[in-house]
């Protein structure tokens, strides 16, 4: 005959503990490896643009980022923005280069696209359709979501790269051609992976496409 | 203590991710913001923890605290509003960055000019009675770096008499003195180490003691040769310089 016997409360307060323990470290996991869950989706219906040739949808891995290009600032480099774009040359582009809690960097067509991204050389790459001249602007302000054409040292040496600030920045003000600002998803973009010890990033994370509104 | 450390922390992390947007922009680290002049359009930054820069890490510059700073940022600002934006845009300077005990190669320098990032950085320790001089003096090198073709260096010898010769560098000589000691043609021993340093030191004679200084120059033919000469030079630059 078998004799039951009932657990007692310490031992009925441990196993609760045990069951609490194995929920939390799952959760724990699920959390930790799905850096987009509480990133805010961004569905386009909600929306209503006033000039929708000038808005760019771009697709990261946390979802939609919305960038409203200003072309009364920057005209040539909203132009040159919106011919990459319809080139597809953004699409696959690397945020290779991440300042943590500051700004991603992407736009490197020759080395940077992630189907064959080439660390020794990307951010040296080129589109192919030249330089342009740098249009700069005392009146836009570099606040959190300015996105802008990246440059070497020198100016007028402008060609696909930008970047997006995801603080405000003042000091960048009159410094980079601006092209527009993320009017959405920039939470999105603080998920961007970041680099461990440098601003480079190894197996980086990158644009799933950019396209315009409007073609 | 718990919340003191918070708050330590996010101070930390703030100032860290504001010097990593600047080292992006110029390349120097560890710098933060001080003053934007909104009458010339400078934007001065400060090194509070120090920084080691140059391809071989040959230029070093210490932190600076508060009160450095108190005492001599607004001689600094006023000497550098001489210069209106556009004059300063066309010598590429835009950035100063202010720290102290400024040396390159282990030689003890008042300042560096960078035109490629556009960026003067000025030891806020320099000897005080040469300090303003300094600051002329290294702008006189940004503009010579930037019109190079408007101060060449051997049409500037030939103003001298003609057993003279520079040495091949700033450092290659002890002619270090910088007290005005007027000799045939040279306002100072330190003007006679290069063609660079002599223009400089001319111009930033001028331009911090005009009056007493083109009364000296006149009464040496070579001086005056030279005056004009810079003068031919900057209203190139911009036809309204002026002393």
């Amino acid at each position: 005959m078998i004799k039951i016997i009932k657990p007692s409360l310490s031992e009925k307060i441990l196993f609760i503990f045990l069951i609490l323990l194995i929920i939390l470290t799952l959760g724990s996991f699920y959390l930790l490896n799905n850096k987009c869950l509480f990133v805010k989706k961004i569905d386009l219906n909600n929306f209503k643009f006033k000039d929708k040739q000038n808005i760019a949808i771009m697709e990261v891995e946390c979802g939609k980022v919305i960038i409203e290009l200003d072309p009364n600032i920057s005209p040539k480099a909203v132009n040159r923005f919106k011919k990459l774009i319809n080139k597809g040359f953004y699409n696959g582009s690397a945020f290779y280069r991440v300042i943590e809690n500051t700004l991603i960097q992407a736009g490197d067509i020759e080395y940077g696209n992630i189907s064959n991204i080439n660390y020794s050389k990307v951010g040296t790459g080129k589109s192919g359709l030249g330089k342009i001249k740098s249009e700069l602007s005392d009146n836009f302000l570099f606040n959190a979501g300015s996105v802008a054409f990246a440059r070497k040292e020198n100016f007028d040496t402008e060609d696909s790269e930008f970047f997006i600030t995801l603080i405000d920045i003042p000091i960048y003000q009159g410094e980079y051609t601006p092209i527009g600002r993320v009017i959405a998803g920039i939470d999105s973009l603080k998920k961007i992976k970041v680099g461990n010890k440098s601003t480079y990033v190894l197996k980086p994370d990158y644009i799933k496409s950019l396209r315009l509104l409007v073609n | 203590m718990r919340y003191i450390i918070l708050i330590f922390l996010l101070f930390f992390n703030f100032s860290y991710v504001n010097a990593d947007a600047i080292y992006n922009l110029i390349k120097i680290p560890n710098l933060e913001v001080h003053k934007v002049d909104n009458l010339n359009g400078i934007k001065y930054l400060v090194s509070k923890r120090g920084f080691v820069i140059g391809d071989t890490n040959n230029i070093k510059c210490n932190g600076i605290n508060n009160s450095d700073l108190d005492r001599e940022f607004n001689t600094i600002q006023n000497n550098l509003r001489d210069y209106n934006s556009n004059f300063l845009r066309k010598i590429n300077l835009k950035f100063v960055v202010l720290c102290k005990n400024l040396e390159i190669s282990g030689i003890n320098t008042g300042g560096i000019p960078d035109n490629k990032f556009r960026t003067l950085i000025l030891d806020l320790t320099f000897n005080q009675n040469y300090f303003e001089r300094m600051i002329h003096h290294e702008i006189f090198h940004m503009i010579d770096n930037s019109f190079p073709e408007l101060f060449k260096k051997n049409q500037w010898s030939e103003l001298n008499n003609k057993d003279f010769s520079y040495a091949s560098c700033s450092t290659c000589t002890d002619l270090l003195g910088l007290d005005l000691e007027i000799t045939k043609g040279f306002l100072t021993e330190y003007s006679m180490s290069t063609a660079e340093e002599d223009m400089a030191e001319i111009y930033s004679l001028l331009k911090t003691n005009f009056k007493e200084i083109d009364l000296l120059i006149k009464k040496d033919n070579i001086l005056t040769k030279k005056k004009n000469f810079l003068i031919k030079g900057l209203k190139e630059i911009d036809e309204k310089f002026i002393f």
